[in-house]
């Protein structure tokens, strides 16, 4: 997995003939248990006749791959603009709890708490069906990608305060004597060091966007999952058609984690920034 | 409506609610935990396709959307002739998607453990499984409170999930859209709720760190 040796290979020696040959019988044992859990899984397959073509021979039509695509494009968007925005309030928020200012920074404490302690759920319910009642008139992708963001923005917040904690202190103290003003050396010496430290964590919380984006069918965005939805009731193939959506989620997700991993692993073998992390 | 209109319309709801998400949190929770360990025993173990099957499991149940995965349970595992009650169904997502990140900060926390420690372990002749028990998991538990504690805070998050079949008792999630559908409880009656998880979080964060500070190895 990571490129640094980990614990998992170091709990045990290298084994004898004796343990080499009953590691050898045990994980034929192994095999043979998981071909069988898999064989039940197929045979419970064939025998409610899903593998019957009438499910699955739409999915070699490139117009259902297109009508998908453009179901996980809005997806993409979704969750790409909801991170920008979970950004940008993130940052307000670590900044807000790095104040001297007392009102100003339990302000942003209890904000981020809040964020942090209620499900996404409940914001997307209160776009739903609370803001439309006060007349303010939003569309379905705002309805889904406001309430992703403000779910994500006190985790973003958290993360961003953590990078700049991690940038050693010495940096601010010597930009301060060189005369910089406590605005400037944030901006210019603390923050751009403290991004680098968090990319892999803003990274994951992409993924926990990404993921939230999918209670888009709540508000009938035309995402990846309503599309979906389109696709079952157009060919009646229920268990096909959400089978392959979760794993086209499952794989996205598992790509940008190991992005998220392959970065951070990468931060921890540069030698300069180890001292830091 | 104002708040006092709802607590006294809907109070009992409310407190049942509270109960319902806390009751469903705490099972979950167990069950993530319970699976979790034995998930990541897989995972370090020397057999090979046992190990990948762990890693396998992991990614799965790491990215799979929790929306994504409770249709799956409720709506799809039927057509192979396995049908679940609601409750269940939700109650197996909600086990399955924490038990996940519950193997990935158990295996952090084996991460922490120095390899001398299971060179001493190894010298004194501890078997494997011994050195599993005796040695890495209570480490491994020691140093992963703090990553629990939020586990469990997710977990009750994740239990929001809930809300999307029909469930009864309904949660807190749930119980907002049930009042907002038959009067326009408004503002007031996701406050309520809010609060409600709020609370609970922060009881959680608290008696955490409480725990971290008595269990914690200093290195």
């Amino acid at each position: 997995m990571s490129k640094t040796p980990s614990i998992r290979d170091m709990l045990y020696e290298e084994p004898g003939p004796k343990t080499k040959k009953q590691i050898r019988v045990i994980t034929l044992f192994a095999i043979l248990l998981l071909a069988a859990l898999l064989a039940v899984v197929i045979r419970q397959f064939y025998i409610t006749g899903q593998f019957a073509p009438r499910y699955w021979y739409f999915f070699g039509r490139w117009t259902t791959w297109r009508f998908l695509g453009q179901g996980l494009l809005v997806t993409l968007e979704a969750a790409v603009t909801g991170s920008i925005i979970a950004f940008l309030l993130g940052f307000v928020l670590m900044r807000g709890k790095l104040q001297k200012n007392k009102i100003i920074r339990g302000a942003s404490v209890c904000l981020i708490e809040f964020t942090r302690g209620v499900p996404t759920l409940l914001f997307i319910y209160f776009f739903f069906l609370v803001v439309p009642q006060t007349g303010w008139k939003l569309s379905a992708f705002w309805k889904i990608t406001l309430p992703c963001a403000i779910s994500a923005c006190g985790v973003v917040a958290e993360a961003l305060r953590s990078g700049v904690n991690a940038v050693p202190k010495g940096q601010s103290e010597a930009a301060l004597s060189l005369g910089l003003t406590k605005t400037r050396t944030f901006y210019k010496v603390v923050f751009p060091q403290a991004i680098r430290f968090v990319i892999p964590s803003l990274i994951a919380e992409l993924v926990i966007v990404l993921k939230d984006t999918t209670f888009a069918y709540i508000v009938t965005c035309a995402d990846l999952m309503q599309n979906a939805k389109v696709l079952i009731s157009n060919y009646d193939a229920m268990l096909s058609v959400y089978l392959v959506v979760a794993l086209i989620y499952i794989l996205i997700n598992y790509l940008l984690n190991k992005l998220s991993d392959r970065l951070a692993d990468r931060l921890k073998q540069n030698p300069a920034e180890r001292s830091a992390a | 409506m104002t708040i006092s209109a709802l607590l006294s319309q809907y109070g009992d709801r409310y407190l049942l609610a509270l109960v319902t998400t806390w009751k469903l949190t705490v099972l979950s929770f167990l069950g993530a935990f319970a699976i979790g360990i034995i998930i990541t025993v897989l995972r370090v173990c020397p057999i090979k396709p046992l190990r990948a099957f762990g890693d396998f499991y992991v990614q799965i149940f790491r990215n799979i959307p929790g929306a994504a995965l409770l249709i799956l349970l409720v709506y799809a595992l039927p057509y192979l002739n396995i049908v679940f009650p609601y409750n269940t169904c939700v109650l197996i997502a909600t086990i399955l998607i924490p038990s996940a990140f519950c193997s990935e900060h158990l295996m952090s926390g084996i991460n922490t453990i120095s390899p001398g420690q299971i060179e001493a372990a190894r010298a004194l002749g501890l078997s494997f499984f011994q050195m599993i028990r005796r040695v890495i998991i209570p480490q491994a538990l020691r140093s992963s409170v703090l990553p629990m504690t939020n586990l469990l805070v997710a977990t009750m998050l994740t239990t929001s999930l809930a809300s999307q079949v029909p469930m009864r008792p309904l949660e807190l999630t749930g119980i907002v859209s049930y009042i907002n559908t038959r009067a326009a409880g408004g503002v007031m009656a996701f406050v309520i709720s809010a609060v409600l998880y709020c609370a609970s979080a922060v009881i959680i964060g608290f008696a955490g760190s409480l725990i971290d500070r008595k269990v914690r190895i200093q290195r």
